[in-house]
């Protein structure tokens, strides 16, 4: 069976990528680290003839109250041209503030001003691009008193108005929902249609005081109740092209083609599923 | 009243580098885990991951010091510094001049030029392989019209200048070096930082080497970048020079 799941493209991979070629429905890759003319990026761009590409931006700060930085979006939209990626896509949270970049995802209140704000930026990022982008649900450790609405509402809101599809991150959803004390079947109000990704990872568990508190460092195996969250979301939305994401610790490239195998078989059943029902 | 956004991103920021911001902190829901500790996690991240950042582009600053140090002093530079771009490879600029201050650091005169080395790898790494003068080039010009020509280094080019060996110091701090002992008053270095195909390197330079290529990249002709060699080293011989160099694919276009 055709491979409907992808895997982050990292540097500790590229050259046994390039070598063996193995199957994978998508490479992704974090657009700022390779906006440069390095070997890397070079070596990255060798990989277009072979594999469909998925650009996931980092930095882009789409929450940021003072906009998007023109030159690096520039810089992303020269990327996106010379790659010609199948999907684009950045987060619902923000990292500038006064010029300075914090290097983090960091959360937004969610109310009618960051939602303003935050439509303005992706109807700038679409026109720029001349398509339509994914922006993706955060993993988050706080929430503000003054939001008005939930993350779900927040979300389906910014997809009608600016037009953008939704990349559902099934970890995130977890992490956010245990670290919020929410319920993360409340992300299954999302409206199916624009939901164009799925986005798997592993977290860890520290200790704040005491508590546990999920943290989403990409740096393991996706939990149990993470893929029990994925066949959920699987099932009420149907299946979509899934990544496998994994930053630290990155282990051998097998495991992360293992995972997604895991992930194919929850996709395939859902399309069987579908056409049976 | 709550914060208005841009507000509340300054203070965010504010308090993320340690000046700790009570109506931010007002503004979060506690519980359990209060918003103070869940503010901690971010804070954390963001040090922690341009540190790391550093990490990789000093690898050699890291090496020498150890790790529980570099973290120390690059959380340190991150305080006072934070990125104005998203592309981490390009962060760390002013980490030299950072560590040429930083105290704790101050047993190891070097250590800002190998800071300085190490950025002028990572800027020649990121640089395009533009096409390099060749010697074909250099026979299509008329010999009597060379002097006055003025030649453009490849992009990313960069002279590094110590008084300390640190080309010696740097191959003792690579993974899987024998330990080699520099004898620190061993006489100082200058090196050229290049884009090479599939990385980045660095080749040795003579004084008069070092002093042409900073006349060139000044934008100074042949003869006058000759004329600043010679003053720099009597035996520097141009055309010897400028065939090793031509060799070494460090020019990039002639003008």
């Amino acid at each position: 069976m055709k491979p409907v799941a992808g895997i982050g493209l990292r540097a500790p991979h590229l050259a046994e990528i390039a070598h063996d070629k193995p199957a994978a429905a998508f490479l992704e890759i974090h657009a700022e680290n390779y906006l440069s003319a390095s070997p890397t990026s070079q070596a990255v761009e060798k990989l277009r003839c072979d594999y469909i590409f998925s650009i996931h931006a980092v930095g882009l700060s789409l929450g940021a109250a003072e906009g998007v930085d023109e030159a690096h979006l520039a810089r992303v939209a020269a990327l996106t041209g010379r790659l010609q990626p199948a999907y684009v896509s950045d987060h619902l949270s923000w990292s500038v503030t006064g010029g300075r970049y914090l290097n983090d995802l960091l959360p937004l209140p969610y109310t009618e001003e960051a939602l303003d704000a935050v439509v303005r930026n992706v109807d700038l990022l679409q026109e720029r691009l001349g398509r339509q982008v994914a922006i993706e649900n955060p993993s988050c450790y706080l929430g503000f008193a003054h939001s008005t609405m939930s993350e779900p509402e927040f979300l389906s809101e910014l997809a009608r108005r600016s037009g953008c599809g939704l990349l559902i991150d099934a970890n995130n959803i977890h992490v956010t929902a245990h670290n919020l004390r929410l319920d993360p079947r409340a992300w299954l109000a999302l409206p199916a249609d624009a939901i164009t990704q799925y986005h798997l990872a592993g977290h860890a568990v520290n200790d704040a005081g005491g508590e546990p508190i999920l943290i989403d460092d990409h740096g393991s195996r996706v939990a149990d109740a993470v893929w029990t969250l994925f066949g959920e979301l699987v099932r009420r939305f149907g299946a979509r092209p899934t990544l496998i994401e994994w930053d630290t610790d990155v282990p051998a490239l097998a495991v992360l083609l293992d995972e997604a195998q895991r992930a194919d078989a929850i996709l395939s059943a859902a399309s069987h599923a579908a056409r049976a029902a | 009243m709550p914060l208005a956004l841009p507000d509340l991103q300054a203070a965010f920021a504010a308090h993320i580098v340690g000046d700790d911001r009570a109506d931010l902190v007002a503004s979060v829901v506690g519980d359990s885990i209060p918003a103070a500790a869940r503010l901690r996690v971010y804070r954390h991240h963001v040090f922690h991951s341009l540190a790391t950042a550093l990490s990789t582009t000093f690898p050699t600053v890291q090496a020498l010091v150890g790790d529980e140090f570099f973290r120390a002093m690059a959380r340190a530079f991150v305080a006072g510094t934070l990125p104005t771009h998203p592309v981490l490879s390009e962060y760390g600029a002013g980490f030299a001049s950072f560590v040429e201050g930083y105290a704790p650091a101050g047993g190891l005169p070097y250590l800002a030029d190998m800071a300085r080395l190490d950025w002028a790898l990572n800027v020649a790494f990121h640089s395009p392989a533009a096409p390099r003068l060749g010697a074909a080039d250099l026979a299509a010009v008329p010999a009597e019209q060379l002097p006055a020509k003025s030649v453009s280094l490849a992009p990313g080019a960069a002279v590094v200048r110590s008084v300390y060996p640190i080309d010696r110091i740097w191959a003792a701090a690579q993974p899987g070096a024998s330990g080699e002992t520099v004898e620190l008053a061993s006489g100082g270095a200058r090196l050229l930082a290049l884009r090479r195909a599939d990385d980045a390197g660095f080749v040795t330079l003579s004084t008069g080497e070092a002093g042409f290529l900073e006349a060139l990249a000044a934008g100074q002709s042949l003869e006058d970048a000759a004329t600043a060699a010679l003053s720099a080293e009597p035996a520097f011989d141009l055309s010897t020079t400028f065939s090793r160099l031509l060799a070494s694919q460090i020019f990039a276009a002639m003008q």
